[in-house]
């Protein structure tokens, strides 16, 4: 005898063995296989059948992970790069900053100096651009 | 039926235009989407998600969860700010090809 609830259960291991986490998105999807069951069983299918073409219709579990995982990967991707560029505008006043203190104090412009401003202005650029463009892709 | 390849290119600015409407969730989503083109355009219902969620993490919408008739968990889907803009551009996109297209089509009939 043919169980909703059961199957739902069974679907919902599959989905999990498959790499779909739990509970986003897999209780998404199972809102919409139940939604898809109730249209499929007004429109004259048995539960059994309404299940078997809702599942069918929701796709296989291994197709929409490697989706799921696309967009993880896009996501995980941008927020190193603004990471990136965060730490970098971080470091880069980190030597700007003690470079000219020590300049104030000796008055002078020395290689011990204007190595690690030079460093520090490149380094404070880099971060800002990278940020920017961290931004700028996650809204493209 | 529709290509598929067109299928997934016209997905995002139809769900931009649909959530400028208002309000929805998934499965209204691609309801309304098929009632729409008279069942032609159809999705793999599962791949609507990804790119639901591509978009939430692009900002152009927003989600939160609320619940059905039935007291189900169902998450809900708004457009945001720039949302709105990149609807904008796809529809300023779309119609350029369209009009494109239809000029071409004209031609061939003169």
């Amino acid at each position: 005898m043919f169980d909703l609830e059961t199957s739902i259960a069974d679907w919902r291991k599959q989905m999990l063995a498959a790499g779909i986490k739990s509970p986003v998105p897999l209780e998404e999807l199972e809102s919409h296989l139940r939604e898809e069951v109730v249209r499929q069983m007004k429109s004259g299918l048995s539960k059994q059948q309404a299940f078997e073409a809702a599942v069918q219709q929701i796709g296989l579990a291994k197709v929409l992970r490697k989706e799921f995982k696309k967009v993880e990967r896009t996501l995980m991707k941008k927020i190193m790069i603004i990471l990136l560029g965060i730490f970098g505008i971080l470091i880069g006043p980190g030597l700007i900053l003690p470079a000219l203190a020590k300049h104030r104090d000796l008055d002078v412009w020395n290689n011990d100096i204007v190595m690690p401003l030079v460093a520090g202005i490149i380094i404070l650029l880099a971060g800002v651009g990278t940020a920017i463009y961290g931004i700028r892709r996650s809204r493209a | 039926m529709i290509r598929k390849e067109l299928v997934a290119a016209s997905a995002e600015p139809m769900i931009l235009s649909l959530l400028a409407q208002g309000e929805s969730y998934g499965y209204a989503i691609i309801q309304e989407v098929k009632e729409r083109s008279g069942g032609r355009l159809q999705w793999t219902d599962g791949m609507l998600y990804p790119v639901l969620h591509r978009m939430e993490n692009k900002g152009w919408i927003k989600s939160r969860w609320g619940e059905s008739e039935t007291g189900r968990k169902r998450k809900y889907y708004s457009l945001k700010k720039d949302g709105k803009a990149a609807m904008a551009k796809h529809h300023e996109q779309w119609s350029l090809v369209h009009s494109v297209l239809a000029g071409l089509q004209k031609e061939q009939y003169v």
